[in-house]
């Protein structure tokens, strides 16, 4: 039943979507240091 | 540690650490018996998403009764921020449970008295994101949020406690094999990445929350001095 | 404060009306769709429970949830906000709405036990079901109500909120009325009513704190 490929597929999905999603917060992270540094 | 330098290499080691998470689940730890395939694979990300979702709840409850006393605007962005967070978590975790029943019982709901927590939290934030919008006054806003969800927090034991011992009875089958939960026994392997997990939710949780809040912060400020 | 919203009903019957004609068209709905069809025996208890609180629960939130909207709309709030403490005209309106919701399981559970025919075995299980739920709507109503008042005032606003939060209390009642209608021993029913008192004292004490904040806003 497990499938290797399948399983090596699920998991590289997910690990884009993390990376995609944590590249977005770090952006709003940057955002906001600098609207901190800014005042 | 500085507070500078932890805002800044906090985020990075979570992004690593949930990579490290994310490959663990799939390669690292073994699937779980009793359950189909691969699918307890799924628990490593639902029950935190669950968590997540709880502990943005109590956040939310703790900045909102605070707001009642003080009325100081800060703790209303964090409850705020907090049921932001809180409803994007429930979404995902009813998500991620619905896909689960799926491929263990057929069908995308199922009653389950968790599910159907997590299904009513969501509607529960929901309300309160709907009763913002409609309140264009700040402080009238915050007041109402507030004591909503105060009321909110205080009917959730009924649903959490005494709802599944009644559930119990009536839908004898599907929950009891539901509660996965109970019945996950984790061998070590299991337990290291589902805690690891546990903690890279909640530090998610933290990170974003934090940001929220630190952004309401420079915005207030902001608005402060523009008054002046 | 009872008294006085009791004679501003009587005068007005805006809320009488909207919660009776609701009730009453919901219900002939219902039972002109449903009746004809028959329903498993096993299945009747619960289906039939169900679908009367389903039934009373939206009609309490087309009544209800203008009890105090009425009051901004006619600018009496302000009034009100002066001469009464904020307990006192919760306590008001919640006695109104308990009466309320009564004067409508009163009419309403007969008829929809005749139309559907619902065989009720336990009646004074019912009857302690009905009263503890009207007691506990009641309670959640009055505050919500309260809440969306100094809000948008829409009714759309209170079913929404409502809902998440009445819920756990629907499961007690539909369960405790599937246990009274099913059989006359009081049992089971008491689980039920336990969790509804204790759902209603909930609510009632945390209502009476929020609500003088919401009130004096």
């Amino acid at each position: 039943m497990p499938n290797p490929e399948s399983l090596i597929w699920v998991a590289a999905v997910t690990t884009v979507i993390w990376v995609g999603l944590f590249v977005y917060c770090i952006a709003l992270d940057r955002r906001v240091r600098r609207l901190e540094e800014g005042q | 540690m500085t507070r500078k330098a932890l805002k800044i290499w906090f985020p990075w080691v979570l992004g690593v650490w949930m990579i490290v998470v994310i490959v663990a689940a799939f390669f690292y730890a073994p699937p779980a018996q009793g359950f189909k395939g691969e699918s307890s694979r799924i628990v490593f990300f639902h029950v935190p998403q669950a968590w997540v979702a709880v502990l943005a709840f109590c956040v939310n409850l703790v900045a909102s009764v605070r707001y009642l006393r003080r009325r100081d605007p800060l703790d209303d962005a964090r409850a705020a921020a907090a049921a932001r967070l809180g409803l994007v978590f429930s979404v995902l975790a009813t998500i991620t449970g619905s896909l689960f029943a799926r491929v263990m019982w057929g069908s995308f709901w199922n009653w389950d008295p968790r599910e159907v927590s997590i299904a009513i939290l969501l509607l529960v934030y929901a309300a309160y994101f709907a009763l913002r919008e409609m309140v264009p006054d700040e402080e009238r806003r915050s007041t109402l949020s507030a004591a909503y969800a105060v009321l909110a927090f205080v009917t959730m034991p009924f649903l959490i406690f005494v709802v599944p011992r009644i559930y119990w009875s009536l839908h004898p089958d599907t929950i009891i094999s539901a509660s996965g939960q109970l019945r996950f026994e984790m061998e070590s392997r299991m337990r290291q990445v589902f805690f690891g997990s546990l903690m890279g939710f909640t530090g998610l949780f933290a990170w974003l929350y934090t940001l929220d809040v630190r952004l309401a912060r420079v915005r207030m400020s902001r608005a402060r001095r523009e008054e002046v | 404060m009872l008294g006085k919203e009791v004679t501003a009903e009587l005068r007005s019957r805006v809320a009488l009306n909207a919660i009776g004609l609701f009730a009453l068209t919901t219900l002939v709905a219902v039972a002109y769709q449903i009746g004809p069809y028959q329903i498993a025996e096993e299945d009747r208890p619960h289906l039939l429970a169900a679908l009367l609180w389903i039934i009373l629960f939206f009609a309490a939130t087309s009544g209800l949830a203008r009890v105090f909207v009425k009051e901004e709309d006619s600018h009496t709030a302000k009034t009100l906000r002066l001469a009464a403490r904020p307990t006192a005209v919760f306590v008001g309106k919640y006695l109104f709405n308990l009466v309320l919701l009564l004067a409508l399981y009163d009419v309403i559970v007969p008829l929809f036990c005749a139309l559907m025919g619902y065989a009720v075995a336990g009646v004074p299980g019912l009857v302690m079901v009905m009263v503890g739920g009207a007691v506990a709507l009641a309670a959640t109503s009055t505050i919500v109500a309260a809440i969306i008042s100094r809000a948008s005032g829409s009714s759309t606003l209170f079913a929404i909120m409502s809902v998440p939060l009445v819920l756990p209390l629907l499961v007690f009642l539909i369960r405790g009325t599937r246990d009274a209608a099913g059989s006359g021993d009081l049992q089971p029913v008491l689980a039920s009513l336990r969790a509804i008192v204790a759902y209603a004292g909930v609510t009632l004490i945390t209502s009476v704190g929020l609500f003088r904040v919401v009130w004096n806003d």
